[in-house]
């Protein structure tokens, strides 16, 4: 039974991280039409950032690993320099790379930032310890008298209360008139910038936010896995959350979490159940092929994915959002008009 | 030191040869239908494999570079004609049609790791002694593919320029409503880019286990963010541009290796892809034609 | 060269206290790809005035419009509007500055409700600016609401609020063309630059929409329209002006206009 339920925690704790991570693409891609196929690159820098400073320095007993930012700092820091670190990349990556064009170079661009991100990540060790990465990273919570199974658990509502903060914040920003700016510049962008609107100011901050969400699930991964190697990141592990996100439905997050749980958790879990078939590793491999032809089949036959967009509808005197619900019919029937 | 550098650019024609049937291929692909194809790099490790299964039953690694163009140029139609087409139909644009590709490589990639059981297998068929020209040691095979590379760019630029259907292949690449209006037959030109590019495609994944020696799963890999920066540095549609830039990346990336170590190699080949993909006006989105996809 | 010294002698004689014009450009020269599409041209369009554009396929209107707009790069002249020079401004600090436009395709927000592209467009930049949206919270909504106020203000304008909330995509050709229009009206703009603004509108709405761009005339917006369609030139511009190779050939009222040589010889030859 504990087995089980250990298991299910840690289903948990990775369904929250996918979670975050399919917000950031979602409002990368879905609202503003920003390719970020180097995702993985700014989940992996709050990895290592929260890492490297909560390692303290590379002496003593981490003495085989070498890496920057060597520090000691308590908890909650880590995780904020990590959140930060994933923005503050994204600054510098979107700054270099972000430009008005075609949208397949554009994502083929950040495909290969991601590539050479991983090459010299790899090659320079005294960067984040190259191709072994870092181990040992102290587990934030553990000052509290717990069970290792009771941890777990609380672990994964840690995570949740992120996801569920992230979740209602990002919302709330993408039906603000800064989400809609976004959506112009996604649909139109030269007429977006006819109505007066920054496209370069525009892009540039939805891919920090992107980034601050990014580098906030790297640093909750790894403080519960403990350890963070390049192995961990290649272009793959973006394209799942993208299959997640395409299955579930672009123009919403209820469609991020129906989407996240499809894919990452049941379908690539389900493989767990099955009887092992052919030579180790065989299924390993299977799921990726899986993962393929499932982007595939989704983008041919539901392409606006499962859940569709909830239409923003205006009636005289209100604003999009609120024509719609019980709330608003109530306020409107017995209360003022809002205006 | 002199002498390093000589041999690094020695070695980097030999890869750009590699590249150059890749870089031709691609070219012409994407000069015609607008696709970034990222599944390219493997349907050229299908090219190798293929190659690989004949020779390992005995014939010689000539019927090897045989099968290997006709599997890419096979695979390459199937996928072309009967995948790529079912998207562009429902209104697919160049992003959703690349993520597509993304998706079909990983299906090919790990597809073979799994009929491969993740072996690397060696593929030494064509073992000979190195000679000396100076501070440059090179194989004779290396100096046969440099001699397949340099064929193949004269076949095809023979094709383009002497044959009408290379004037219609060009015509296509230029202008394909204006073709179509000429009265080419943009539909059989399409059938004709695919055999063509996949052929090349194939043959190229022959090359390159020639030159590597083995073959597995990761063959094409990294090896194709090289082949589109080639492709489209050298401008998208010219097979001799693509032939001046493989040049270029090969050079570049052996010299880089030579002085700084393989891994920065491979980064400085990818930051090249990425200088061109920033740098390319084609790239700027300022027309609705830059979007539109040319499969039938 | 004596052409154009000819055409400045026809053009009307301005009235002692006629407004200043709001929009200048001075001999621009655009070129792109080694083709200069547009060699020298001039304009002066002043508040409630209403200049057409026409000329055969290629004579660089569509170019020259896009010059004005900041989407294509000026290589000599210079732009003025409202006597501010404008030349080398991106697009959108023109916009900001009180330029409005329309696009040969039609360019509504296809996945946007018509309202929200009009609520977008009335927000503008302010409105929409993340730091506004998140620390000046109240305000931003107040903006917001004032916005969504306008916009059905336009709607009923327009007779448009049945389609207020579609999707930009479910819109037919003349709806997305009026949605445009209308998104334009929502920044209060000074000149409205529309290029070919009939095409794709069945022809029972064009009447409709002149009636709409006259009354945008009307209320003081200058219009400067590249249109093929000549009887649309005729109803609507109060002066045209005749491109050829990227040039101006003539330049009068439309009467005067299709009645001159050179125009005809243009068109023709």
């Amino acid at each position: 039974m504990s087995a089980w339920s250990f298991y299910l925690s840690t289903l948990a704790v990775y369904f929250g991280v996918d979670v975050l991570s399919g917000i950031s693409l979602n409002l990368q891609y879905g609202y503003a039409g920003v390719v970020n196929l180097a995702y993985i690159i700014f989940q992996s820098v709050g990895a290592y950032v929260a890492a490297a400073t909560a390692l303290g320095p590379d002496t003593g007993a981490a003495a085989f690993q070498h890496y920057i930012f060597a520090a000691n700092l308590p908890f909650p820091v880590p995780l904020v320099l990590a959140t930060l670190a994933g923005g503050a990349l994204a600054g510098i990556v979107g700054l270099f790379s972000l430009r008005r064009m075609r949208r397949d170079y554009q994502g083929a661009i950040m495909l290969i930032v991601s590539l050479i991100a991983l090459q010299v990540v790899t090659a320079d060790v005294s960067l984040f310890n190259g191709s072994n990465g870092l181990t040992g990273v102290p587990k934030p919570l553990s000052w509290l008298p717990l069970s290792p199974l009771a941890y777990q658990w609380v672990y994964a509502g840690w995570v949740c209360i992120f996801c569920i903060a992230v979740y209602l914040l990002v919302r709330w920003l993408s039906r603000s008139p800064w989400g809609r700016a976004l959506k112009a510049m996604r649909d139109q962008e030269e007429a977006a910038g006819a109505l007066g609107l920054n496209i370069t100011v525009l892009r540039l901050q939805v891919f920090v936010v992107g980034g601050l969400i990014a580098g906030l699930s790297g640093g909750l991964l790894v403080e519960y896995i403990g350890a963070w190697s390049p192995g961990a990141w290649g272009y793959a592990e973006t394209f799942v959350i993208f299959t997640a996100i395409f299955v579930g439905g672009l123009g919403n997050y209820r469609g991020v979490v129906l989407g996240v749980l499809l894919v990452p958790v049941v379908f690539l879990q389900v493989t767990q159940f099955l009887p092992q078939i052919g030579y180790p590793g065989l299924m390993d491999s299977l799921e990726w092929v899986v993962i393929g032809l499932l982007f595939m089949l989704c983008l041919l036959v539901r392409p606006r994915g499962l859940l569709p967009e909830r239409k923003p509808l205006a009636a005289e005197g209100s604003l999009p959002f609120e024509a719609t619900g019980l709330l608003p019919y109530l306020g409107r029937r017995f209360g003022k008009s809002a205006a | 030191m002199l002498g390093t550098l000589v041999s690094a650019i020695a070695f980097g024609i030999v890869l750009a040869s590699v590249i150059a049937i890749a870089a031709m291929g691609f070219t012409i692909q994407f000069g015609l239908t607008n696709v970034l194809n990222l599944s390219y790099g493997g349907i050229m490790t299908i090219g190798g494999f293929a190659a690989y299964l004949v020779t390992s039953h005995g014939l010689s690694a000539w019927y090897g570079l045989g099968v290997g163009a006709v599997a890419g140029a096979i695979v390459t139609l199937l996928v072309g004609r009967g995948i790529f087409t079912m998207y562009a139909r429902r209104g697919a644009r160049v992003f959703e049609m690349m993520m597509v590709t993304l998706g079909l490589g990983l299906v090919i990639d790990y597809g073979l790791q799994a009929l491969s059981r993740n072996n690397v297998y060696e593929f030494t068929v064509l073992q000979s002694a190195p000679f000396r020209l100076g501070p440059i040691i090179l194989t004779p095979i290396q100096v046969i593919i440099i001699g397949i590379g340099l064929a193949l760019f004269a076949g095809l630029e023979a094709l383009l320029r002497l044959t009408r259907i290379g004037k219609a292949l060009r015509a296509m690449a230029a202008d394909p409503a204006l073709a179509r209006a000429c009265g080419i037959r943009t539909r059989q030109i399409i059938v004709l880019t695919w055999l063509l590019s996949g052929a090349l495609c194939g043959l190229a994944g022959v090359v390159y286990i020639i030159n590597s020696q083995s073959v597995g799963y990761t063959t094409g890999e990294l090896f194709l963010p090289l082949v589109i920066a080639a492709a489209i540095l050298g401008g998208a549609g010219s097979p001799a541009g693509a032939v001046l830039a493989s040049l270029l990346m090969g050079v570049v990336t052996q010299v880089v290796a030579a002085y700084g170590g393989s891994l920065y190699s491979t980064a400085a080949g990818f930051g090249v892809l990425v200088i061109v993909l920033l740098s390319r006006p084609s790239a700027v989105l300022t027309k609705q034609a830059n979007e539109e996809l040319t499969l039938a | 060269m004596g052409l154009s010294h000819a055409v400045s002698e026809r053009i009307v004689p301005k009235p002692a206290n006629a407004p200043l014009p709001v929009l200048v450009a001075e001999d621009v020269f655009v070129s792109y790809g080694g083709v200069t599409a547009v060699a020298g041209m001039s304009l002066e369009v002043r508040p409630g005035e209403a200049i057409g554009l026409i000329g055969p396929n290629g004579a660089g209107k569509s170019s020259f419009l896009a010059a004005l707009a900041g989407q294509n790069k000026v290589v000599k002249g210079r732009v003025l509007l409202g006597g501010t020079e404008i030349t080398q401004l991106p697009s959108y600090q023109r916009a900001r500055l009180g330029l409005a436009r329309t696009f040969q395709m039609t360019s509504e927000f296809a996945g946007m409700t018509t309202f929200e592209n009009l609520l977008t467009a009335g927000m503008g930049v302010e409105g929409a600016a993340l730091s506004n949206v998140i620390l000046r919270h109240r305000a931003n909504r107040a903006q917001e609401i004032g916005a969504a106020r306008r916009a059905w203000a336009v709607l009923q304008r327009f007779d448009a609020t049945h389609i207020a909330n579609l999707y930009g995509r479910e819109l037919s050709g003349g709806q997305r063309r009026l949605v445009e229009i209308m998104r334009c009206l929502m920044r209060s703009p000074k000149v409205l630059l529309l290029d070919e603004p009939m095409v794709g509108v069945a022809p029972h709405l064009v009447a409709r929409l002149v009636r709409d761009l006259k009354s945008l005339r009307d209320d003081g917006i200058a219009l400067v329209i590249v249109e093929h369609a000549l009887e649309v030139v005729r109803e609507l511009a109060d002066r045209v002006n005749v491109m050829a190779l990227g040039r101006l050939i003539a330049s009068g009222t439309y009467d005067e206009v299709v009645r001159d040589e050179s125009v005809q010889a243009a068109y023709l030859g």
